[in-house]
């Protein structure tokens, strides 16, 4: 196939053991239909800043080229995260297209924020989806991220027509979502529509701010804050009692 | 947990400096006096044998396997027939000096000026060496940085394994002198072959002898000590070392705990003879096991007991010190004796080697935390991956230990070098990161060539920045180069003049180590020289292999060509006539200039642009060093090893184009140089993988540091070892890991005395982080830490 595309990324990542099996390359695209208020990536929510370049398929896929040898050992492959990489569907189609066509283990690590028939071929490619739920009410979500989380919840429902892996992934963070009540909804909700439910606790950090100050906007409030090794033990559990397994990528 | 014998060794090792013994020296002077005027092979086994017969006999607190090279636990020996003058001149700063020190009292000191000393004025190997060595030659090679061989020239070769499969554990000592005397009976043909045979068989003869008569002494010495002890437990145990010393190593062993004693001595009479760099233990696991096995099956010995037993060796391994000068010293840092021991691999005939005894070699590194042995694993593609997760368990400890090996590429630099197939499966590490067998002779540090310093004279008019000297060749002014190619041209004209010297040096380094200084007691332990008759240093082994050529500074070098390359004839950013007013300012107020060179592509980030300029410098070494042979017609062979070389070899030059500032260190092995590989450890892996290093026979080394948190999982080991595998499927040969975080190594700098036991890896080798100088571990927290992201 000639790839001839070309989108906006920030810098893939090699040798990220963090995002799905084995060893992967990260393509993080630019690009978000949230806007969150703790986000870590700042630089994703928009296609023209310092950290955003043009990329070609081409190009990425000579990064990945090179890496190859070490997913065949460990297992890994590539990881298209963001932004939020359904937003770009041209792009990631083709990439999705040559990639699985090299026999290459993929994840995606979305928002769920889609429209899912629209990219549902690309899904179905993949080897393990990864896709957020940051909040189970509808106007915290809207207040926290900008939109509502009803097409989020609705294609995650719909995900399990396609018969993959899926962990859903919780940013938890103290001042937003970390409460009892939203996370024994969200286990329920995982329990209910996902087939082998499994939840991975991602506790929120401020290693973003460096990023906020380059490009030159505010910082997320400091009422955000990562939750005690304690608290996120108690959510283990409490999430477990609801018969969702709990995962970790570390 | 370690048992509370092991324990208390442990901290002797820890906590004692090591103290200098005359006591060797001594007697061999005196065995010297009587002998004037025999055949050298001769004087020297029978220098042995009286040092086997007079040296004391010292049995420690708690210990097991037996046997000391001196009056000290932790003790280095004299050679004066390799070199005095060195010792001479430094001893009164043995205490004091930065890198190694050692004890030495005023009356020690006065007793070898008095008793010693001065009977080998004039004829010890060193004082020859230089008056012998061309003087155009000695103003490049001799204690300059450059070129530099000393230690085949202040000390012995070393750099052997013994065959304990086919000669020492089959034959015993006692074995090996009546086929000594076999073979004698049937030199019937008057010749001056056989004369030499004959007083080979004869010197063999007596250092078998020597160390025989050694472990009786223990024998009654441990005797002696079990009547008088009052613990029931101890006493037993002296009994049964009683016992063991009396049959060990004369005969064949019987028992685990027979074999591994007889290892012991034969390290104790290796260093005895010739205070060796690099005597290696070999495949330890393989030729440990069928003992292992029928002890365990027959009940004689259990696993905890043989586990004590191996750390007992460590500790012995560690005990003893090999005493150098300071100048060696930077190269060697860390007290270290190279003896390697290898783990893991294939077997003869293909198959996976790995036993228990492997897994129980990599804990004892653990428990003990010793620097000796140099613990190797051989991991080939079909490595179990339980021994896999061992390795990466054991780098996740942050000792630094194993040094992780391609069981492929070891076997094909073998086979490159014209090995039997068999025998190279059955390959073991020499001293840090060399393919070695144990029936090959060879050295295999000959000599360290300076990649940089070429670089240098070809910009410098074959001046020396540092010492304003003229070490190069002529060349024009470098303001004149007009092209890349003539610059690099340049390069390797003077690169070529470099080799040339390291191969005049060790030629004639080889043939006073043949008149000087044959090696009977070695020579005794390799097959081949027992039943040819012929001595190490006249070519006995089975297999002879060239002296290696250690290149050092690849990285450094292959930067600097690039920013040449890009800036001044690509880009034309800058005119060299800046570029070399900015390395005659060692950079000083062209700080813009720098950053600037600096952003040009790095090796080490699987950049082709550079990667491509160290490609061709190492293929273009490979051929240039094959080029010339040895003093037994064999080739030359090549290595990127590392060793502590990058330090003292990166003090004599000036500032280089990629960035460096002067005496800052050059790049070890195929290592990037430090910090500068900036992407992941990935791509530095991969940029070493494209040198082709299974041609280099002497060996490539690969240093990286990881963070931590990187492997602290079980999850984090196990990538770590398919990294370690896709690797090796590339074709690279060595990789080891330093995994202590930096914010640890700062901690040990500023209270050295919590972090006594801390190992880090230095180079080819693993050693205490408190025992390197300042500038050393620097060095070591400079090296990047590759983060997880």
């Amino acid at each position: 196939m000639k790839a001839c595309n070309t989108g906006f990324f920030m810098s893939p990542q090699n040798f990220s053991v963090n995002d799905g099996d084995g060893i992967r390359t990260i393509i993080f695209f630019a690009g978000c239909p949230l806007k969150c208020k703790w986000c870590a990536n700042p630089e994703s929510q928009s296609y023209n800043n310092c950290l955003v370049k043009e990329y070609s398929v081409e190009q990425i896929l000579k990064i990945i080229e090179r890496q190859e040898i070490f997913y065949r050992s460990s297992g890994g492959g590539v990881t298209f995260s963001g932004g939020e990489a359904t937003l770009n569907p041209d792009i990631l189609r083709e990439l999705t297209n040559i990639l699985y066509d090299r026999a290459i283990n993929l994840a995606i690590e979305t928002s769920g924020y889609f429209n899912f028939e629209e990219i549902k071929d690309i899904l179905e490619k993949m080897d393990l989806i990864f896709v957020d739920i940051k909040h189970m009410d509808e106007n915290k979500h809207i207040f926290f991220t900008g939109k509502s989380n009803r097409i989020i919840l609705s294609n995650i429902k719909k995900m399990k027509g396609l018969n993959i892996p899926i962990v859903v992934r919780i940013p938890v963070i103290e001042g937003a979502n970390v409460d009892d009540h939203n996370m024994a909804e969200t286990a329920e909700f995982v329990k209910e529509n996902i087939d082998n439910p499994k939840i991975e606790l991602l506790p929120y950090h401020s290693f973003g701010d460096e990023k906020y100050e380059a490009l030159g906007i505010e910082k997320p409030s400091r009422n955000f804050k990562a939750p005690s090794v304690d608290r996120l033990k108690e959510l283990k559990k409490l999430i477990e009692k609801h018969g969702v397994e709990i995962v970790s990528y570390n | 947990m370690v048992t509370d014998r092991i324990e208390k060794i442990r901290q002797n090792y820890i906590n004692s400096k090591p103290a200098i013994s005359y006591e060797r020296a001594r007697i061999w002077t005196e065995s010297h006096k009587k002998t004037e005027g025999e055949a050298i092979p001769i004087r020297r086994a029978k220098a042995f044998k009286d040092t086997c017969e007079q040296l004391k006999v010292q049995i420690f607190d708690g210990e097991l396997i037996v046997g000391a090279t001196g009056e000290f636990r932790k003790c280095g020996i004299l050679t004066p027939e390799f070199s005095w003058t060195w010792v001479d001149r430094e001893m009164d700063n043995f205490d004091k000096r930065v890198q190694d020190p050692y004890i030495m009292t005023d009356e020690q000191r006065k007793f070898v000026r008095e008793n010693i000393f001065p009977y080998w004025k004039g004829k010890s190997l060193e004082e020859m060496f230089l008056a012998q060595l061309p003087e155009e030659t000695a103003r490049v090679a001799v204690d300059t940085g450059i070129v530099d061989n000393d230690s085949k020239w202040r000390q012995a070769v070393g750099e052997i394994t013994p065959d304990y499969q086919d000669v020492l554990f089959k034959k015993g000592f006692g074995g090996i002198i009546r086929e000594a005397q076999e073979h004698m009976r049937n030199l019937n043909d008057i010749t001056a072959e056989n004369i030499k045979k004959k007083e080979f068989y004869e010197s063999v003869i007596l250092t078998s002898e020597g160390i025989i008569i050694l472990a009786h002494r223990y024998s009654e010495k441990a005797r002696e000590m079990a009547q008088n002890e009052q613990d029931e437990i101890r006493k037993n145990e002296l009994l049964k070392i009683a016992e063991i010393c009396s049959r060990i190593p004369e005969n064949p062993p019987v028992t685990f705990y027979e074999a591994m004693q007889l290892v012991w001595f034969t390290q104790v009479g290796g260093i005895l003879s010739e205070n060796p760099l690099a005597l290696n233990v070999g495949r330890f696991d393989q030729f440990m096991y069928p003992y292992y096995k029928n002890d365990i099956e027959k009940g004689i010995m259990t696993k905890d007991e043989a586990q004590e037993l191996i750390e007992a060796l460590w500790l012995k391994l560690s005990e003893w010190v090999w005493t150098i000068s300071a100048n060696t010293a930077e190269f060697f840092a860390g007290y270290n004796q190279f003896q390697n021991l290898t783990v893991g691999g294939k077997t003869r005939d293909g198959k996976d080697a790995t036993n228990e005894l492997s897994y129980m070699a990599l804990k004892a590194t653990e428990k003990v935390k010793t620097h000796q042995p140099g613990l190797s694993v051989r991991i080939h593609q079909d490595c179990p991956g339980d021994f896999l997760d061992a390795v990466t368990n054991l780098v996740s400890k942050g000792t630094g230990f194993p040094a992780i090996h391609s069981d492929q590429a070891g076997y094909q630099m073998l086979i490159n070098a014209g090995y039997k197939p068999e025998d190279a499966r059955d390959w073991n590490n020499c001293g840090c990161v060399v393919p070695h067998f144990r029936k090959t002779g060879e050295w295999t540090s000959a000599v360290n060539i300076n990649f940089t310093a070429a670089l240098e004279y070809a910009l410098n008019r074959g001046y020396s920045r540092i010492t304003k000297g003229k070490i190069g060749l002529d060349e024009k002014d470098p303001k004149s180069f007009e092209s890349y190619e003539e610059v690099e041209e340049a390069f390797y004209k003077q690169f070529d003049n470099l080799i040339r010297h390291s191969v005049i040096s060790t030629l004639h380094a080889q043939r006073l180590h043949k008149e000087l200084v044959p090696r009977p007691f070695l020579s005794s332990c390799i097959e081949n020289c027992l039943s040819e008759g012929v001595d190490l240093v006249d070519a006995g082994a089975k297999y002879n292999l060239g002296p290696v050529l250690t290149g050092i500074g690849l990285a450094v070098t292959s930067n600097s060509l690039a920013v040449i390359k890009k800036l001044i004839f690509e880009e034309k950013a800058v005119s060299i006539e800046t570029l070399i007013e900015a390395m005659d300012a060692n950079w000083e107020g062209y700080e813009g200039l720098r950053q600037i060179a600096l952003k040009v592509p790095k090796y080490g980030n699987d950049d082709d642009y550079v990667d491509d300029i160290a490609i061709k410098m190492a293929n273009y070494y490979y051929n240039e060093g094959h080029k010339y042979k040895d003093i037994n017609g064999n080739n030359f062979n090549t290595a990127f090893m590392g060793i502590s070389n990058y330090l003292p070899t990166g003090k004599v030059v000036g500032a280089t184009p990629c960035g460096r500032r002067a005496g800052e260190p050059l790049s070890e092995g195929v290592s990037p140089f430090a910090g500068s590989d900036t992407s992941t450890p990935l791509a530095a892996l991969r940029s070493a993988a494209k040198l082709n290093q299974d041609v280099h026979s002497g060996g490539t080394l690969l240093n990286l540091r990881l963070n931590e948190e990187l492997v602290k999982t079980k999850r984090g080991q196990r990538n770590l070892g398919n990294i370690i595998q896709a690797f090796f499927s590339l074709g690279a040969f060595h990789v080891q890991f330093n995994t202590i975080s930096t914010e640890t190594l700062r901690k040990a700098q500023e209270n050295p005395e919590n972090y006594k036991d801390l190992l880090v890896r230095v180079a080819g080798y693993s050693t205490q982080f408190v025992n390197l100088s300042r500038s050393m571990q620097d060095a070591i927290i400079a090296r990047t830490a590759h983060e997880s992201m």
